[in-house]
């Protein structure tokens, strides 16, 4: 075991916040697999979820809001031998960064991006989120959301995400293994967790979470894509599936580059510069 | 290569120096387009107004170009196209009689032209030869010679009349080896030398060039070149990469730099190395595409929400820029922070002549230093933004074992954990701004002065791109005019550049920017208290005439204002076809017929 703790400072979320659960799943997960804070590149977005940054250790980035999945794609590129994973909230990878996340999936990099799902913004306290439900009120809706909730399963499932899978915050045992299998994974893998926001949503608690989700059955095949789409497609029923919805095999993006062998960040200085000058005479 | 490069490499590899300018729409096919190419012995900076030979390969071409032509200007032009009215040398070629006699599109009338133009000039025909082979050297045997023939017709027929030929390119016989090189082009090269490893930018007029060069050098030279899905995913990934270590970069225009500027704070506060490539062109928002401005110089200095030190460089041409960007990549990692390389469209995209031996020199030559950035450290425990000094704290390339840290966009202590402590906080503020007392003492450079201030009774102030025009203006003007040249613009130090201008007391000094509001001279005022008074300003999204800049020192009425076509006259002559009504609802109709033959054939 290394001598390196993943524990930080003490952490100051609410008391009875889903983030509690959501770090011991990553922490557990982590050493599970025999990580340390120094073998771990972790790129945290900005808001509850990125606060964690503080409170687990790690060769990390906390950048800018929305910002951390291509923080972390920069990350891999230049040493792709680092298993790199990105914490955010809701708002961050599917509003202000909802961009960067179709693309990353598109791209397959190999990324692991763990999403707090709460459903607000509970650092600003308390605004409504992308994912929350349509007429949901919050303070910046006062009179409910207007807009449908952006799916991130069906999202990340059509946009070529090569693992996509949802968690819950209050169950953590079950956590760790998806959050294990994530990163384990080679490409881009999405771990959605659902969480409640015990200060700022009095809908969408551990009780509401209980009620509405359940565990895939052994019998889900998350090789077929159709099958996973069907399944994130539940949450217009109010079902949420606890599992992995879809795993493939596929090239990474940094498999694709040819001219990368060993990582970007020690190889040796190129300085055949001649063919390049002589060009242009 | 466009024919315009061609003819320039023509004349570099006769031996001459050239300066290139190219003026085109925001269009991808049609308008007007030119290319305008000045040749000389001697090292040259700009373009010239007065033109010694042209090319018309329409009517048009001779009606807006017709105002800077002269009596001795020689006019290459169709026949059966238009007769030139006024007294010019004259050469008719027949090209639209070549181009139905050899079945040929209209882009292959350049290379009859090109022919032609090397004919009148007194150049060596087997220049332009060896230029085609190389160039069409993939396509095969056929296509070369069927190229090659296409040149000697343009040759002979140029040939064959009994005009006086000049001797502008006549083969010189020793010559140093020259590159034709743009400015977007020497960035290119500047990083390469720089071992920047990851580059990433989003398209936009006029950076984008550099984006195609390095995608297409990057399999040789190992560089990793993205295209990302917008500016802020750009500079963003290029962030995480400098932060696991490799040198990295990004490049645009205004509007995805102003996209950019969250990220360069970010950069400030994490002290992370980053270099910006900026090709101005004219704003504001989408402005005019594809012309040229130094409207940005204000914002990039202040780009960034926060107080963190950055370091902005404006090379004034492709050697400068090369030197420079090397030096920007050496800049961002020894203090750990932004460093912007300021361009514009006419910089970034005019071609010039340079001594290829002494690109080689400098990019062979250069020793990277990385200043504090360190793949091992021997402190426990390891202080990512320990105070130091001179600003610059020790930066570990992640990886070490038994080692971790964040590079945190909140305000940290000393480890880099997140605080809210006041007196942190204060560490931490003076700890990144000693950074700038640190450049200005090690790395800062003067302004280079030409000619001689001593003798000089009027003084030019400038920056960027506008060097060539000036440097140009002054071998027209005599030794009573000398010019101050500023590369190194953002931090200024005020004393030594106090100093320099008091050398400059008593005499005229005129600043000179292509921008409306003077804004090097609010810069300067801003740095040193300093107060330029006069001011020439352009800001028609054209760069400087030297011969503009010569009348306005010498309080002439402009030479490159006195018989320039009215708006009127140069819609009438560019007037676009297309833009007709008939025309259009013709395309149309083409269209839908098409599709309809498309659709009976698919089924």
């Amino acid at each position: 075991m290394s001598n390196i703790s993943f524990d930080g400072y003490a952490p100051t979320w609410c008391p009875g916040c889903g983030d509690w659960g959501i770090r011991v799943g990553i922490k557990s997960a982590l050493e599970q697999l025999e990580f340390d804070p120094s073998t771990i590149g972790i790129s945290f977005d900005i808001g509850c979820s990125g606060n964690m940054n503080d409170f687990i250790n790690g060769y990390a980035t906390h950048g800018l809001h929305g910002r951390s999945i291509p923080t972390a794609v920069g990350m891999k590129c230049a040493n792709h031998q680092m298993k790199t994973i990105v914490i955010g909230g809701d708002g961050g990878i599917y509003g202000e960064g909802g961009n960067h996340f179709l693309h990353a999936c598109r791209g397959n990099h190999d990324i692991t991006v763990i999403v707090h799902d709460n459903m607000v913004y509970g650092l600003t306290t308390g605004q409504v989120a992308p994912t929350a439900k349509k007429g949901y009120k919050s303070k910046s809706t006062p009179q409910g959301i207007i807009e449908v909730p952006v799916n991130p399963l069906a999202l990340a499932i059509t946009q070529g995400a090569t693992f996509v899978s949802q968690g819950f915050a209050g169950d953590a045992r079950s956590l760790i293994e998806i959050i294990k299998a994530a990163i384990t994974h080679q490409g881009f893998s999405l771990v959605n967790i659902l969480q409640p926001c015990v200060t700022f949503n009095k809908i969408n608690t551990y009780q509401y979470y209980l009620k509405h989700t359940y565990k895939l059955p052994k019998e889900h095949k998350s090789s077929d894509k159709k099958e996973a789409l069907a399944k994130s497609m539940e949450v217009q029923e109010e079902k949420f599936p606890i599992g992995i919805l879809y795993q493939e095999k596929k090239p990474v993006y940094h498999e694709c580059i040819p001219q990368l062998e060993g990582p970007l960040s020690k190889r040796k200085r190129f300085t055949d510069f001649e063919p390049f000058t002589s060009s242009f005479v | 290569m466009t024919s315009g490069l061609v003819f320039s490499k023509i004349a570099t590899r006769s031996g001459y120096h050239i300066f290139d300018y190219t003026e085109y729409p925001s269009l991808i096919r049609g308008g007007h387009n030119t290319y305008e190419v000045l040749v000389s012995d001697d090292e040259v900076h700009g373009p010239k107004w007065d033109i010694d030979l042209l090319v018309c390969l329409n009517k048009a071409t001779f009606d807006l170009h017709q105002y800077r032509l002269t009596d001795k200007s020689m006019l290459i032009y169709d026949p059966e196209m238009f007769e030139p009215d006024g007294s010019y040398v004259k050469v008719p070629i027949g090209f639209t009689k070549i181009k139905k006699e050899q079945k040929i599109d209209q882009m292959m009338v350049n290379t009859i032209a090109i022919g032609a133009s090397v004919a009148m000039l007194g150049g060596n025909l087997s220049v332009f030869e060896s230029i085609i082979q190389q160039q069409f050297d993939k396509k095969g045997k056929e296509v070369i010679d069927f190229n090659l023939q296409l040149a000697k017709i343009g040759f002979d027929e140029a040939t064959k009349n009994d005009i006086q030929k000049l001797e502008i390119l006549k083969k010189k016989d020793v010559a140093k080896t020259k590159m034709v090189v743009t400015g977007n082009e020497a960035f290119s090269l500047g990083t390469m030398a720089a071992d920047c490893r990851y580059y990433a930018a989003y398209p936009m007029t006029p950076a984008s060039t550099v984006l195609g060069v390095l995608a297409a050098w990057q399999y040789k030279n190992k560089m990793i070149v993205r295209h990302p899905e917008d500016e802020l995913s750009v500079i963003n990934s290029a962030l995480g990469a400098s932060y696991a270590g490799v040198r990295s970069a990004v490049g645009t225009s205004g509007g995805g730099f102003a996209l950019m500027s969250e990220a360069l704070s970010y950069a400030g506060i994490a002290e992370i190395p980053i270099v910006v490539f900026l090709a101005m062109r004219s704003g504001p928002a989408t402005g005019m595409p594809t012309w040229t401005e130094q409207g940005d110089l204000l914002f990039a200095v202040h780009a960034g929400h926060g107080e963190f030190p950055k370091i902005v460089l404006t090379p004034g041409d492709p050697e400068e820029m090369i030197a420079l960007t090397i030096k920007a990549f050496d800049l961002a990692d020894i203090y750990q922070t932004p460093v912007l390389i300021v361009s514009d469209k006419f910089l970034s995209e005019s071609h010039k002549a340079v001594i290829k031996e002494e690109v080689d020199k400098q990019m062979n030559e250069h020793v990277i230093d990385r200043g504090k950035i360190v793949a091992d450290t021997n402190a426990s425990p390891y202080l990512r933004y320990k105070h130091e000094e001179d600003g610059i704290s020790e930066m570990l390339i992640p990886g070490k074992k038994g080692v971790f840290y964040q590079a945190n966009s909140y305000e940290h202590i000393e480890d880099s954990h997140t605080t809210e402590s006041g007196e942190e906080r204060i560490k931490q503020v003076q700890k990144r701004n000693a950074k700038t007392n640190t450049y200005l003492k090690n790395h800062f450079e003067l302004p280079k002065v030409f000619g001689e201030l001593k003798d000089a009774k009027t003084v030019l102030v400038s920056y960027g791109s506008n060097k060539g025009p000036i440097l140009d203006a002054l071998t027209m003007l005599d030794s009573s005019v000398a010019f101050i040249h500023f590369t190194h613009v953002y931090p200024l130090p005020q004393e030594p550049i106090k100093k320099l201008f008091e050398r400059c007391a008593g005499k005229r000094i005129i600043h000179i920017e292509t921008n409306s509001h003077g804004q090097f001279a609010q810069l300067l005022r801003m740095q040193t208290g300093i107060n330029l008074k006069e001011q020439l300003l352009k800001y028609d999204g054209r760069p400087f005439w030297p011969e503009e800049i010569r009348d306005y020192v010498l309080g002439k009425k402009a030479q490159t204002v006195e018989k320039k076509p009215t708006d009127q006259e140069v819609k009438s002559a560019a007037k676009d076809k297309r833009n007709t009504k008939e025309t259009i609802s013709q395309q149309e109709k083409d269209l839908l017929n098409k599709l309809k033959v498309f659709s009976k054939d698919t089924k």
